[in-house]
């Protein structure tokens, strides 16, 4: 800050001499040297100029005024947004669908059956999710002797009517609640199915009866999208 | 009115507007490029795709 005013002054000094106008230079406090910036910059002028400033107009825009260049501005800063975000979805995108679940195994989840095709009395296995799966046509004697259990004297106490949707229609995994076998059907001590790995037995209704299986056969998701269509999951 | 004018007010103008194309415009984007690579995609492999050879084998798919 010293070394600053002192060449003020000097500068100060040489310009009030030049300008031959000696009785403004004013000593160097904080207002003078204002004063003197002043007569500095009106000692340039007055001087005889030799100088050329030259002319860049030449480098100048023809068309400075008009939109045109920041519409391309503009449009290049939307191109890169626009790029980078179909960019950002399509990555956010490829992991969530990682995620989900894939195409063998959608193909998988669901089974159709037609159920006009399969005569009263009868059992059909189909194969869903790799398991088997047991619908039986159920006859109108065997509903009633489904429901004839008392089912408080069951090891798994279940309603028939909690086990089917229609009573004439059957449907449950055909894998043992023991060991997981395929029990056989239409055998048995109690007319349902029978389990020939460690011989559980189980009833008209898929119901636990008689041997070392702990549970009724498991009722798979079903419902029935028309009047003779069944779809299983 | 010059063209890059009408450009500049009608979609630069305003930031909700300039976003908002820019937003649609990514939409469009990615329909068109996408349906444009897969159309390659499925001319550079014709004949190699299951699409493409299903008729050879789908009598024997309904019997299992």
């Amino acid at each position: 800050m010293a070394s600053r005013s002192v060449i003020r002054s000097a500068q100060s000094s040489a310009l009030s001499s030049s300008l031959k106008c000696s009785k403004l230079a004013a000593p160097a406090s904080g207002s003078a040297a204002v004063v003197d910036q002043k007569r500095y910059a009106s000692n340039f002028y007055t001087t005889d100029n030799t100088y050329k400033v030259p002319d860049f107009g030449h480098y100048l825009k023809k068309n400075k005024g008009d939109d045109a260049s920041r519409v391309y501005s503009y449009f290049m800063i939307g191109s890169l947004g626009l790029l980078s975000a179909a960019g950002a979805k399509a990555t956010v995108q490829d992991f969530l669908s990682n995620m989900s679940a894939s195409a063998d195994v959608l193909a998988l989840a669901k089974v159709e059956v037609d159920l006009a095709s399969i005569p009263e009395g009868k059992n059909v296995i189909i194969k869903w999710r790799g398991k088997p799966v047991f619908i039986r046509h159920r006859t109108s004697h065997e509903i009633d002797e489904a429901n004839a259990v008392n089912v408080s004297s069951l090891r798994d106490p279940q309603e028939d009517s909690d086990r089917v949707k229609k009573p004439e229609w059957l449907i449950m995994l055909g894998v043992c609640t023991h060991l997981g076998c395929v029990p056989i059907g239409e055998s048995g001590e109690f007319g349902g199915w029978f389990c020939p790995c460690h011989g559980s037995h189980y009833d008209i209704s898929g119901r636990i009866r008689k041997g070392p299986a702990p549970l009724n056969l498991e009722i798979p998701e079903y419902e029935f999208s028309s009047e003779d269509k069944l779809t299983i999951g | 009115m010059a063209i890059s004018t009408v450009i500049y007010n009608t979609f630069f103008r305003r930031n909700s507007i300039f976003v908002g194309t820019v937003l649609f415009g990514a939409f469009a984007f990615e329909i068109g490029f996408d349906s444009t690579i897969d159309k390659f995609w499925d001319a550079r492999n014709s004949g190699k795709q299951w699409k493409d050879i299903k008729y050879k084998y789908v009598e024997k798919d309904d019997e299992e």
